[in-house]
């Protein structure tokens, strides 16, 4: 009984367990009282039941989080007691509890991130995989129709909002103090909370099934007015969007704080690794861009749950406007899921071609521009939503300009690879996987601009098409790459070389089997988001689906490999890439504090092949008395590059 | 803003940890995450904007609603008390700033008192204006604009308490005043943000 007691006052898991019923009493305890003093009279046609719902599904995540112990310290301060000062004693992971519980170090952190997103991009694929069943015959197959509404919605939203935007702040969350010399990040405490808001969105969103009316089944556009109108699913993704997005700035806000003050000695903007540059573009659009979706949210919830009329056409609402607020955010919301990409081929090009990165300053100023476009072209999303139709040509020439610095990118790979010595391991197989399908995806993204040619494919296969190149053959393509490159640095083994190239052949083979038909049946005239569809379409769709399940299979490689290779892989040497960026210079898995000693940066992050250059030293030792002190960084000289 | 920390982690310099992080900008990481999540804030207003610029501006939908009647010279009265508390504001930071630490106890507390009164004028005009959000659109974008901007007072009404119990227990002095002066710098934004809220929903 005592311990019972214990575990439910200590910070953990239990707590917050009572955390989240307290969070449910407190939410039916704020309705009835709100909704009797009112006399019903503004509520009198909602149910009380979903009432409460809302109202819990807003206040149990916060309730949850304190009794995790998220706010602990700020609780401390906000009362004017003495703080603890952290002692770093929640420093590292001993073992996998230590997973489960608020960790303020940026790389366990780093790791909670990508598991959590992994986790959801496997529920999203097997999401996508009972569309694939449901869509291998035309009538219906599995589900109905509006089950499959849901299931599509769901699947975009946990891959956009749980999977590309975090897994790729988690791998930075691990790598880029690493990079930038520092021992964590800016604010570890927060960094903690930005984490643990995740998965509580992304089980908010997956449990929407279980709600009265099934899941949300707008799409993750959540169009109005159709959301306004939606069963009470439509409140599990307005507020699971909150969390997410409030996660996704508190990181941007991180890393931005993290990049500007916290840099080594030596390290001016232009010697940082271009990973660095990518995220502190991608903070930028982060930080700018999401209040944007949070308040398009806001404004479906105050609609739905309260009666508001932003959208209510017939009280003066526009509807409109919601597409002007959502496509203001995630139109930049494709490059937060797209720039960090970006970065890591450049890491991983750099590397494995053994040569400098061709144009490193235009490739940094090639994000900014993207950054600038990035808000310049949201309305290419609405040419057939009925706007005022000359808004249509600005935004076709934006959009086709931001594909140039797009392309200077591509073209900048392309000639670092020209004349390199390339290692065709599965990292850079999985980049040079990204340079084609992503050049693919970005052609079929400039055919779009032209406004015809969009008005011809708009809600058809195409987009389902182009937006899978760019997420699937782009996006997920660089996180594979990431996960493979990092993975010795990440979990200190190494893993399995031959399943890593099987994931990626069968991966690249069955990806364009399964989306590259989605183009032709796009032109042809086949709606997306339709449970069903003409029986004309009946032989490309069967083979789409039996594709897309060897897709979904080969992922099972993928898992089967980390899995194994992390329990129990051959040892991984501090540097197995002879990388020079300093996350390399320390040993597979780094030290609890990062460095022992602060590194000074000497030069360059690319300079492969480039006889005696030095990116980092590590100062010379003030002459200790003993030699045996033990310093698990490599001491004194410089990190030589490798020379082929 | 760890007051009580501070001299807690000096006593144990030898105590494990990490090495200080090198420090590449003067600006203070405090200070810079505040200003980006300021940044931030602005864009929630600037979404809030849009939706008041669409069903104002390019709808055309009249302003006020016909038939009501919103209270300009009583919200100006309650929006100088706002001004004024960002001038107390100041006071109570040039007070820990100087070691006057009976003027940044008299500036906080004055701050806070103006804040509240603020915020109650505003929820006493809500249940005097004599329109529901649910009436129309234009009270939809009055309430959400206003109530958005209340919810900011809040927030710096909360950060403002948190400085209040900190000062009066002495845990400010002229070296560590991070604590008065962050908390200062978003009470000021709430100030300017309420200017642009008032100026464009009740004057304009």
């Amino acid at each position: 009984m005592r311990t019972t007691l214990a575990k439910l006052r200590a910070p953990g898991l239990y707590r917050a367990g009572l955390g989240f019923a307290i969070g449910i009493a407190f939410a039916t305890a704020i309705t009835w009282v709100v909704r009797s003093s009112t006399g019903h009279a503004t509520f009198h046609h909602y149910l009380s039941g979903d009432a409460i719902l809302t109202v819990s599904l807003i206040a149990s995540p916060i309730f949850f989080l304190v009794g995790l112990g998220g706010f602990d310290y700020w609780l401390y301060w906000a009362a004017g007691r003495p703080t603890r000062p952290e002692d770093h004693s929640s420093h590292g992971a001993h073992s996998w509890k230590d997973y489960f519980r608020i960790n303020t170090d940026h790389k366990v952190i780093g790791i909670q991130y990508t598991v959590t997103a992994f986790f959801f991009l496997l529920v999203g694929g097997l999401l996508a995989m009972l569309m694939r069943a449901q869509l291998a015959q035309p009538g219906a197959q599995f589900v109905d129709a509006n089950t499959y509404n849901g299931l599509f919605s769901v699947h975009a939203s946990l891959l956009i909002f749980l999977f590309v935007i975090p897994v790729f702040a988690g791998l930075a969350n691990y790598v880029l103090p690493l990079m930038i010399g520092a021992p964590d990040m800016a604010f570890p405490r927060l960094n903690a909370l930005s984490y643990w808001l995740l998965p509580l969105a992304g089980l908010m969103m997956l449990s929407s099934f279980l709600a009265p009316g099934g899941a949300f089944a707008d799409g993750w556009t959540a169009y109005t007015p159709l959301s306004i109108d939606a069963p009470i699913g439509q409140d599990f993704f307005s507020i699971g969007v909150q969390l997410a997005g409030a996660s996704s700035i508190m990181t941007a806000l991180n890393f931005l704080v993290t990049i500007i003050t916290m840099r080594a000695p030596g390290m001016s903007f232009f010697r940082m690794p271009l990973l660095v540059w990518a995220n502190f573009a991608t903070s930028l659009l982060v930080v700018i861009a999401t209040p944007f979706i949070a308040a398009s949210q806001f404004f479906v919830l105050l609609d739905h749950a309260l009666g508001f009329n932003f959208f209510n056409a017939g009280k003066g609402g526009d509807v409109l406007m919601y597409q002007h607020v959502f496509w203001f955010y995630s139109h930049p919301a494709v490059y937060i899921m797209m720039l960090p990409g970006f970065g890591i081929i450049s890491e991983v090009i750099a590397v494995k071609a053994r040569k400098p990165i061709f144009g490193y300053r235009m490739m940094a100023f090639s994000l900014l521009a993207i950054v600038a476009l990035g808000f310049t072209v949201w309305a290419h999303h609405m040419f057939t939503s009925g706007m005022a139709s000359w808004i249509r040509i600005p935004m076709a020439i934006t959009t086709a300009i931001i594909a140039v610095p797009t392309g200077i990118k591509i073209f900048s790979w392309l000639a670092t690879l020209w004349r390199g010595i390339l290692h065709l391991d599965t990292p850079m197989l999985f980049a040079l996987g990204f340079l084609t399908t992503f050049t693919l995806g970005g052609i079929s993204g400039v055919m779009l601009a032209m406004v015809p040619f969009d008005i011809h494919v708009s809600a058809s296969y195409f987009i389902v098409a182009h937006i899978h190149y760019v997420l699937f053959g782009g996006s997920l393509m660089t996180i594979f790459a990431g996960v493979y490159y990092w993975f010795p640095k990440m979990t200190g083994r190494t893993f399995d070389e031959r399943l890593g190239k099987w994931h990626f052949w069968t991966t690249f083979v069955f990806f364009n089997l399964t989306f590259a038909p989605m183009h032709i049946l796009g032109l042809e005239g086949m709606p997306r988001r339709v449970a069903t569809y003409a029986s004309k379409f009946a032989d490309l769709n069967l083979f789409i689906s039996i594709a897309s399940f060897a897709l979904g299979l080969s992922t099972l490689i993928f898992v089967y490999n980390i899995v194994t290779s992390w329990r129990g892989g051959p040892r991984a040497a501090a540097n197995p890439w002879r990388g020079l960026t300093l996350e390399w210079q320390v040993s597979s898995p780094p030290p609890i504090f990062n460095f022992d000693r602060v590194p000074t940066v000497v030069g360059g992050p690319y300079e492969y092949g480039v006889p005696g250059a030095v990116h980092g030293i590590f100062a010379p030792a003030p002459v200790p008395a003993t030699v045996g002190g033990g310093a698990p960084v490599t001491t004194g000289g410089g990190v030589h590059a490798p020379s082929e | 803003m760890e007051a009580a920390s501070v001299a807690h982690a000096v006593a144990h310099e030898d105590h494990h940890g990490p090495p200080p992080a090198h420090r590449s900008s003067r600006v203070e990481p405090q200070l810079l995450g505040m200003l980006l999540f300021i940044i931030s804030e602005v864009m929630v207003f600037g979404a809030f904007f849009t939706a008041y610029f669409f069903i104002r501006v390019a709808q055309g939908d009249p302003w006020p609603a016909p038939g009501t009647h919103l209270p300009v010279i009583p919200t100006l009265f309650n929006t100088m008390i706002l001004v004024s508390s960002s001038i107390t504001m100041h006071w109570a930071l040039r007070g820990v700033q100087t070691g006057n630490y009976r003027a940044l106890k008299a500036g906080i507390l004055t701050t806070f008192l103006m804040g509240a009164a603020f915020l109650f004028i505003q929820i006493n005009e809500y249940a005097n204006i004599g329109f529901a959000p649910q009436d129309h659109a234009q009270a939809t974008i009055f309430y959400s604009l206003t109530g958005l901007h209340g919810c900011h007072v809040f927030i710096g009404l909360c950060l403002l308490l948190f400085v209040t119990i900190r000062a009066f227990r002495g845990h400010y002095s002229p070296e560590n005043h991070r604590g008065v002066e962050i908390p200062g710098i978003y009470w000021h934004f709430v100030d300017i943000m309420w200017i642009i809220v008032y100026t464009t929903v009740y004057v304009i």
